[in-house]
């Protein structure tokens, strides 16, 4: 029992319904209730009234025979000489009758109640006031029945009627709740779609929703305030990025300016202007790091526009045009297996194609022979583009970090580890699920699962 | 050609300006943002190049002013901040080309003739050298008649190395210039030494004189 009631909330607790439907299905819950509890009442009700009332007729109806019996004696109704000593008539369509009959036992009676009788081999069901009274002497027992089939059939009559009644009440109320409710829950719609609509603090709409709603005037200005919190937060985060950009950048284009001017005048040995390009070397090398960390932070801050329609299979080929001397130079075979024709997601191109470029440029770093493969398909409704290598591998152990930041898989190769790190990076940014797996000395494989 | 040059790092600007005097520019110096809308403002330039990141000016609105003085100036926008809305809204606003820094010096000329080849006409355009001609406009190397089949990356390079003949281009310089700002781990590479050595044999098909001349422990030199 536990259990099930547990099960119930539990089912609830899954089920995510709109707040207009919440309160539309709660009114008509409480009236349906209402209603059964109405249909049942109302009949049993309507049904007391109209019994007291064809009691009253009743015991009226007593009264007159008294007073006949009074005024003409029991003797205009009963032959004193037959044998059943007895009276009785109804009228043709046996609603009423009325009949005086002799009974031997003396004590007094005075009821109304429910009672079946025979009348003319017909079984009719009667509620009969049942009376006794002493004349000359002698106990008469009166009774005066009156068919109650009129009774049953309206108030079956009545209950049809105020089911279909209360029917069409609900629904009408239903309805009228359901566009009443939408209305007033017209602001409170409009402010979950602001901040649907919103993917960046920037881009949020700080029109107040007009509403006379004085709660919602509340949650519209408390979700303005926090947006305004979280916009400032974001700008200042951007502007320190740009700042610190700044401020790593142009020492570096100074220095490297200057190199440039004293290679150009030349004027030195050998030896000095290799010197001099082997700082240039170190130099890029500090800038590629630079730029790679902000464009990470800049990922973090959420500064690239996430709308833009992108042709993958644009993509795939622009990389693969940019890679191709690479590919050629150390002669591996580009293998495509492109299935997905027009592959299209929403995303930012410039980012998609770091990511690509950065797989294909990685595979094309640590495979020696053989092939590098870029393969396109769905499985199941997700589309997937793989990156595939035939190249030296990676040791299981150092698979789990190869996304982590200034780990990489092969130390004898001076890379920084911060190509991966951008490329889950921009992954993440898209909901791109990237899974990798590899065989050492045989090749790895990239797979990005793009979300549906 | 008379150029002026809009950095706030005064030491980065001398050294640009050092650079393009040896190539027989004539450069002015701007700081900040108020002494190149006063300069902008008197004086006729061909190019502009504008570090939009001034501490005093909005290198945005510098533009927007130049083009009413200086309308035929050409722009070419400076930034280390890297923003990626400064570079649309820079060329929405009529910059001619975009340099992030750091850049090489070497880059920079290459973009100014680019620009200049590009607006003054076509007879700069086609370069000889032997019996070759090197089209910058159509993109293409031909020997007498008959075309030099080269791959769109190695016409690159050719074509900065002869651009910039009789001048040591490194490794670096190559690689910036053909893949351009690509977060490459890998420039040590010797990628620009298989290009070179495909190009090499391409052009010793029709001739066998040694034009790019090997710069031990550093580059190339184009020699004509």
């Amino acid at each position: 029992m536990a259990l099930g009631i547990n099960l119930s909330i539990n089912m609830m607790k899954s089920i995510k319904l709109k707040l207009k439907h919440k309160l539309a299905l709660f009114n008509a819950l409480s009236k349906a209730i209402i209603v059964t509890v109405l249909l049942f009442i109302v009949p049993w009700f309507v049904s007391n009234i109209t019994i007291r009332d064809t009691d009253n007729l009743l015991i009226h109806k007593l009264d007159q025979v008294l007073d006949l019996i009074d005024r003409l004696g029991i003797e205009a109704y009963i032959d004193m000489d037959a044998e059943l000593k007895a009276f009785g008539s109804y009228n043709i369509l046996k609603e009423e009758f009325i009949s005086i009959e002799q009974i031997d036992h003396a004590e007094q009676i005075d009821v109304i109640q429910y009672s079946q009788r025979i009348i003319e081999d017909e079984l009719v069901e009667y509620r009969v006031l049942s009376y006794s009274i002493n004349e000359n002497g002698k106990q008469y027992l009166i009774e005066i029945g009156k068919s109650i089939s009129t009774i049953v059939r309206f108030e079956e009559n009545l209950k049809r009627f105020a089911f279909l009644f209360l029917i069409v009440v609900i629904t009408l109320t239903f309805l009228f709740d359901l566009s009443f409710i939408r209305y007033l829950l017209h602001p409170f719609n409009k402010i979950v779609d602001k901040l649907r609509t919103t993917n960046h603090p920037d881009s949020f709409n700080y029109e107040p929703v007009k509403t006379t709603t004085e709660d919602f005037v509340y949650l519209d200005e408390t979700i303005h305030s926090l947006m305004r919190k979280i916009e400032a937060a974001f700008n200042n985060e951007r502007e320190y990025i740009s700042n610190v950009s700044h401020e790593l950048l142009t020492p570096v284009s100074i220095i490297q300016s200057k190199l440039d001017n004293i290679l150009n005048n030349s004027g030195l040995d050998e030896e000095d202007m290799i010197k001099i390009y082997e700082s240039k070397k170190t130099l890029r090398r500090l800038t590629n790091l630079v730029r790679t960390l902000l464009m990470i932070s800049r990922i973090e801050n959420e500064e690239y526009i996430l709308t833009e329609k992108v042709n993958m299979s644009t993509v795939i080929k622009n990389v693969t045009e940019e890679l191709e001397d690479k590919l050629i130079a150390k002669n591996l075979e580009l293998r495509l297996q492109l299935k997905l024709k027009d592959f299209l997601i929403e995303g930012n191109e410039n980012l998609l194609f770091t990511l690509l470029y950065n797989l294909v440029n990685n595979s094309i770093r640590y495979t020696e022979h053989g092939f590098i493969k870029i393969a396109s398909f769905k499985k199941g409704n997700k589309q997937i583009i793989e990156i595939s290598d035939s190249g030296i591998g990676i040791h299981p152990d150092k698979i789990p970090h190869i996304f982590s930041r200034f780990k990489n898989s092969n130390e004898t190769k001076d890379s920084y580890g911060l190509g991966l790190a951008l490329s889950k990076k921009i992954c993440d940014y898209h909901n791109i699920n990237v899974t990798v797996s590899s065989v050492v000395n045989q090749g790895t494989t990239f797979m990005l699962e793009f979300p549906h | 050609m008379r150029i002026l040059i809009v950095e706030d790092e005064k030491s980065l600007a001398s050294e640009i300006k050092q650079f393009l005097e040896k190539e027989d520019y004539n450069c002015d110096l701007a700081f900040t943002g108020t002494e190149a809308s006063e300069l902008i403002a008197v004086n006729p330039y061909d190019f502009i190049l504008l570090d939009i990141g001034l501490p005093d000016y909005n290198g945005l609105d510098l533009i927007k002013e130049a083009k009413e003085y200086n309308s035929e100036a050409y722009f070419i926008v400076i930034t280390a901040r890297g923003e990626l809305e400064d570079k649309v809204k820079g060329f929405d606003l009529g910059a001619d080309d975009y340099l992030p820094k750091p850049f090489s010096l070497l880059e920079l000329l290459s973009r100014i003739q680019a620009i200049t080849r590009r607006k003054f006409g076509q007879q700069s355009s086609v370069i000889a050298f032997g019996n070759f001609t090197l089209d910058t406009i159509k993109k293409h190397l031909q020997y007498e008649t008959s075309p030099v089949d080269l791959t769109k990356k190695e016409y690159k390079l050719l074509s900065y190395l002869v651009l910039n003949k009789n001048r040591v281009l490194d490794r670096l310089q190559l690689t910036e210039h053909i893949w351009g700002e690509f977060f490459e781990d890998d420039y040590d590479s010797n990628y620009i030494d298989v290009h070179i050595k495909n190009i090499r044999k391409k052009i010793s098909v029709f001739d066998d004189t040694n034009y790019i001349k090997t710069i031990r422990g550093i580059g190339y030199k184009f020699e004509y």
